[in-house]
């Protein structure tokens, strides 16, 4: 269990980290987001004890880092996030090294690294050299180092960041076993990871957490109603006033003509689904419905609403994405895809 | 104590696994094995000076100190830089051990592989035995002095290490102390004053080191060689902690 009591990092100038504050619970997991250089890093180096705070407080499970920094720091197992290990040795004298440092005696250390060489997929590799290995066994490498001692708290600095979509796909799923048995505080500026990841979100951004809560209490707090993407086959002429009418929709706009079929983005009035109401309105009016997908944006639209707040021009009071917005734009196409599984689901 | 062994071990097995140890090696080899057939050609010139060639070899000459010289800043420049250049202090510095430890498992490494480097020199030793006689003493007071001025060397390179993350800076900082503690000794001649000249002799490596390869163990000048190694080390600790500041 963390605690992080009014934490500013200074340099020089500079304020990186502006008094945070707050908690991870025992067994949460938790993610730090925030677009790059937002001060992530320097507040999870505060966490683990690398810096000191300009002011503040940081406990692991009551123990302050810098008071007593031998018994908190060995509850905290760390992943940093350039995985920095010594290349001319190999995966299991490292896990030796790493394992002593933490102060095992040799007689738990060798079934620690078994374990530890176990869980995060190594056997294949653990008489290879460090140098030799691509970068995703480094990272796991540099897991399995964060777990040897087996640390009450696990803290991974951007864990899938230079990383290929195969090794990302298996570094997640890595983390998500851990995450059963360890308190975990993630760092990442990639958003479905912490979608798929994260119980608890805090967005940060110029040192300063900006928004908390699940990604669903975010989603809802900021990106208010819930869209309708809906395509017709043809030109879709009087479509929009016709959808427009119906029950559950607040408005509708034309979203694009072209490949023989007309779209349109329906906004949804709050807590209102309308679909089966267009479809019956398609039947109705015999329009041949292409798609019909609802999109209640992702926190991905969260993140980008509240991180460009100060270069959007006024529309993050809205309630839909501004398309003028190129990085909103694109950023929804990605929740557009995001969201199709859930209309498998559904 | 856990942490400083750790350390110690793997930096003992880095030097060991690094080209540079055996560059540093074979060149230690080569410039020792001249120097040594030098000081044997020159005593056993019939027309020249008489003399012991493995006193001579211990530190009488010039040599010693260009070798030793060049030799520290090689083996210890890496240390501590190379691990803030890569960021493995990141672990290092998270995990539960202290800079002290870290900075004296470092040292203990690099002068182990310093005291690797003088071993063979033995054999030098074990050719005059064979040809001639040797007088043990100043043999084994010599590799005192040899580890005394090392302890401070290294202890010099490890500091300077500590300051740079960029390897070639740690090593010229570290030739740069070494000159300095050097020419201290040296400027005893220059200066008139008593005081300045007993300070100043006091602190003479070369006299030192001649006084190692006769045989006289002084306490004093291994009491000097402990507190520099002592101060280089203490300097060190504080830099890796200061670096947290910055």
């Amino acid at each position: 269990m963390i605690e992080v009591q009014n934490v500013s990092r200074r340099y020089g100038d500079f304020t990186a980290v502006d008094g945070i504050s707050f908690d991870v619970n025992e067994g949460e997991i938790v993610g730090i987001l925030g677009p790059n250089g937002a001060g992530k890093t320097t507040s999870i180096r505060m966490i683990t004890g690398f810096l000191p705070p300009s002011s503040g407080r940081v406990t692991v499970y009551g123990k302050d880092l810098f008071a007593e920094p031998g018994a908190a720091r060995r509850d905290i197992g760390y992943l940093p996030e350039n995985v920095a290990i010594y290349p001319e040795m190999r995966v299991r004298e490292y896990l030796e090294y790493r394992a002593r440092l933490e102060g095992m005696k040799s007689s738990e250390a060798k079934p620690a690294i078994a374990e530890a060489i176990d869980r995060c997929l190594l056997s294949e590799v653990k008489d290879q050299i460090v140098g030799t290995l691509s970068k995703g066994y480094r990272q796991r490498v540099g897991l399995a180092a964060a777990i040897v001692h087996k640390p009450r708290v696990l803290v991974l600095d951007e864990p899938t960041v230079g990383l290929d979509p195969k090794q990302i796909i298996a570094i997640r799923e890595l983390i998500r076993e851990l995450g059963r048995n360890h308190t975990l505080l993630l760092s990442t500026h990639i958003l479905p990871e912490v979608e798929l990841l994260c119980r608890r979100v805090l967005i940060i951004d110029k040192g300063r957490i900006i928004a908390q809560g699940t990604p669903e209490d975010l989603r809802e707090r900021w990106l208010g109603n819930a869209l309708l993407r809906v395509a017709l086959k043809g030109d879709g002429v009087g479509a929009a006033e016709s959808l427009a009418t119906l029950p559950g929709v607040a408005s509708v706009q034309e979203a694009g003509l072209g490949h023989g079929e007309a779209r349109f983005t329906v906004e949804c009035e709050r807590g209102a689904d309308p679909r089966e109401a267009v479809f019956r309105a398609a039947i109705a009016n015999g329009w041949v419905l292409l798609g019909l997908r609802q999109d209640s944006g992702s926190l991905e639209d969260v993140f980008v609403r509240l991180t460009t707040q100060d270069n959007a021009h006024g529309d993050a009071v809205g309630g839909a994405v501004s398309p003028s917005d190129a990085a909103a734009a694109d950023s929804h196409d990605a929740a557009a895809a995001a969201s199709s599984d859930t209309e498998v689901v559904q | 104590m856990n942490g400083l062994l750790a350390t110690f071990e793997r930096e003992l097995r880095a030097y060991f696994f690094s080209p540079l140890a055996y560059a540093v090696l074979t060149f230690f080899l080569l410039v020792n094995g001249f120097v040594f057939w030098l000081i044997v050609r020159f005593l056993s010139d019939p027309r020249g000076q008489a003399g012991a060639p493995v006193e001579m070899f211990f530190g009488q000459t010039v040599f010693f100190w260009l070798v030793l010289l060049f030799i520290a800043p090689a083996i210890t420049m890496r240390l501590l830089s190379e691990e803030r250049r890569s960021g493995t202090i990141e672990v290092l510095m998270t995990s539960p051990v202290s800079e002290g430890q870290v900075v004296v498992g470092k040292f203990l490494a690099a002068l182990t592989f310093y005291v690797f480097l003088w071993l063979p020199t033995l054999i030098y030793v074990g050719l005059i035995q064979h040809y001639s006689t040797v007088d043990w003493g100043p043999v084994a007071s010599s590799f005192l002095g040899i580890l005394g001025i090392g302890s401070v060397f290294v202890a010099a390179g490890v500091f300077a290490s500590s300051v740079s993350r960029n390897q070639v800076v740690a090593a010229s900082l570290a030739f740069a102390i070494l000159i300095l503690l050097f020419s201290f000794g040296l400027l005893e001649n220059a200066v008139n004053t008593q005081w300045l000249k007993q300070g100043f002799a006091y602190l003479d490596l070369w006299s030192h080191m001649d006084d190692f390869s006769k045989g006289i163990v002084n306490t004093r000048r291994l009491v000097y060689c402990a507190s520099l190694t002592v101060f280089f080390l203490f300097l060190s600790a504080r830099a890796l902690e200061a670096n947290k500041w910055r």
